[in-house]
């Protein structure tokens, strides 16, 4: 008999009760309003689970730290549900050669059908040798389970583009993910760490639906990579009427001024950071009064101090991104050209209810 | 909690915007690398809509869709951070308090910014205005863009193709789809 998400979930104590509202609130923060959850619910009853491996590479585990402290407790427990059944080497309760066996159990028992989340990133000098697991290169570790997976989650600014430890310059040549692993769909979930919405919602959505979520040109879920934190944030009018702090503490820092002129990379970086917010929406940096440093771009630790302004915006990846073709596109103006510029950014503007729900709840 | 409305523009207060904004551009934004020099403060289209002013307001920093107060009644005076929900054909739109000397409050949603995207005025312009139509016309041109984008990944999973680093074909790049839209 198949095994069934819903199986497990009540084999771990979660009732019938808790489960339809789990759906309902993977519904809502996906975006899909509450028609979807009977969906949702369905789905989870009748087929059968999907295994999720999750591996850690060259990384400082803040991606674990911040997903396990997922905003709402139902669903950090349905979600842990899911994956600690299987294989993380921070919150599984196997260890030793028990552990490792559970990866070649899942590789053959479910071939070309479990999810394979990766945390950190392999380093490829001196064959591997900078990051061991269980006697072996964790690259090794790497391309097997990659090579029987279904899909790749790159948790993380390790895992997407390499991060710090692939700082110039990059001693042990640690590499992203994509770089490596060529052949099978990759989600790009980058941040330093991700918000842990994001990332249960992630989970959730391919866990749930079987499929890929909508990604950009970079790999990243459109739905909460779709702008950057300047987008939306709530300094945003402080800016667009030229006010900004001019120093830390000077009169404009406690008036809550715009803080592009200390840093801030907000303009150049793509998260949903000033919308989903951090810590149960309470607060992101920029509402604590720090500038964005722009962790979930690629190369961020190597653009120079996070306290330097963003002088040439082109510099900061804009360019590597979608609006490049707008760029190109808005210079032809032509008449169909212009109105599809227009449409797809009040497409980008438009209130989305999924990923504004805390934000939500804060107006009146 | 809702603030008294503010005393409404009578006339169309484009003007009194374009010239509020023209100042900052000239004193607190002059010179700043998030400014597109080849643009200039403009405000190509205003008009009163349901009994507010809506427009769409150009700067060389930022192109965004405006309300002021036009005495309708539905216009709150709201205070930067604060935020007020508005229904348009297209759909609904945040839009975030903010008030300047001279111009009283008026509320913003940002569309563009920064705005090096646009080579020139006209460019800038004509998307503002189409922007403007856009706004009051159900929204269906991007429903069909996305409809197609998600086609693309889900034919590229089937596939095994990995999502990233995918080709950008000129087909692609001019309809718009996933890794040639915009979005």
């Amino acid at each position: 008999m198949t095994e069934t998400f819903y199986d497990v979930l009540r084999r771990q104590g979660i009732t019938r009760r808790s489960f339809l509202k789990f759906c309902s609130l993977t519904a809502t923060s996906l975006g899909l309003g509450s028609a979807a959850a009977p969906q949702i619910a369905h789905a989870l009853e009748t087929k059968p689970r999907t295994p999720v491996l999750w591996l850690h590479g060259l990384e400082c585990t803040c991606c674990s730290e911040s997903f396990i402290r997922s905003a709402h407790p139902l669903t950090k427990d349905v979600v842990l549900s899911m994956l600690s059944l299987d294989y993380d080497d921070t919150l599984m309760a196997a260890a030793g050669h028990q552990a490792e066996a559970i990866l070649d159990e899942i590789r053959t028992k479910y071939k070309g059908n479990y999810i394979l989340a990766v945390e950190g990133n392999p380093p490829l000098n001196e064959d591997g040798m900078f990051a061991i697991q269980g006697g072996r290169p964790f690259i090794e570790k790497l391309r097997e389970t990659a090579a029987d997976c279904k899909a790749i989650i790159s948790w993380g600014s390790c895992a997407s583009w390499g991060c710090v430890q692939a700082a110039k310059p990059n001693p042990t040549r640690a590499t992203p993910v994509h770089k490596v692993i060529t052949d099978k769909p990759i989600i790009k979930v980058p941040g330093c760490p991700p918000i842990a919405e994001v990332m249960t919602a992630v989970v959730t959505y391919m866990l749930t639906f079987e499929k890929l979520p909508e990604l950009d040109r970079m790999g990243r879920p459109k739905m909460f990579y779709g702008q950057r934190i300047h987008d939306k944030c709530y300094r945003r009018p402080h800016f667009d009427a030229g006010q900004f702090a001019e120093a830390w503490d000077d009169e404009g820092s406690r008036k809550g001024y715009c803080l592009y002129k200390m840093g801030c990379k907000g303009p150049t970086t793509y998260n949903a950071c000033s919308t989903v917010r951090w810590n149960e929406g309470v607060s992101f940096p920029i509402q604590s009064g720090h500038g964005c440093i722009g962790c979930s771009e690629d190369g961020f630790w190597d653009k120079g101090s996070f306290y330097d302004r963003v002088t040439d915006i082109k510099q900061f990846g804009i360019e590597a991104n979608a609006d490049k073709v707008g760029a190109t596109a808005a210079g032809v103006v032509g008449a169909a050209v212009a109105a599809h510029a227009a449409v797809t950014a009040l497409a980008r503007a438009r209130s989305k209810s999924g990923i504004d729900i805390k934000q939500g709840q804060e107006e009146r | 909690m809702h603030a008294q409305p503010p005393a409404g523009h009578a006339g169309n207060p484009a003007d009194a915007l374009q010239r509020a904004f023209a100042r900052i551009a000239a004193t607190r934004m002059a010179g700043l690398p998030v400014c597109n020099p080849a643009l200039a403060v403009a405000v190509p289209a205003m008009r009163r809509h349901d009994g507010e002013w809506l427009g769409v307001l150009l700067t060389p920093w930022a192109l965004s869709l405006v309300i002021l107060p036009g005495g309708g009644g539905r216009f709150r005076a709201i205070a930067v951070g604060e935020s007020q929900d508005w229904a348009f054909p297209s759909g609904s739109y945040t839009f975030l308090g903010s008030s300047e000397d001279g111009l009283g409050p008026y509320q913003t949603c940002s569309l563009f910014s920064p705005v090096f995207e646009f080579d020139d005025q006209a460019a800038a312009e004509a998307v503002a205005l189409a922007a403007f139509d856009a706004l009051l016309q159900p929204g269906e041109g991007a429903l069909d863009s996305t409809a197609a984008a998600r086609e693309d990944a889900e034919a590229a999973r089937l596939a095994g193709r990995p999502l990233s680093n995918q080709a950008v074909s000129r087909r692609a790049f001019l309809r718009g789809s996933l890794f040639g839209g915009r979005e």
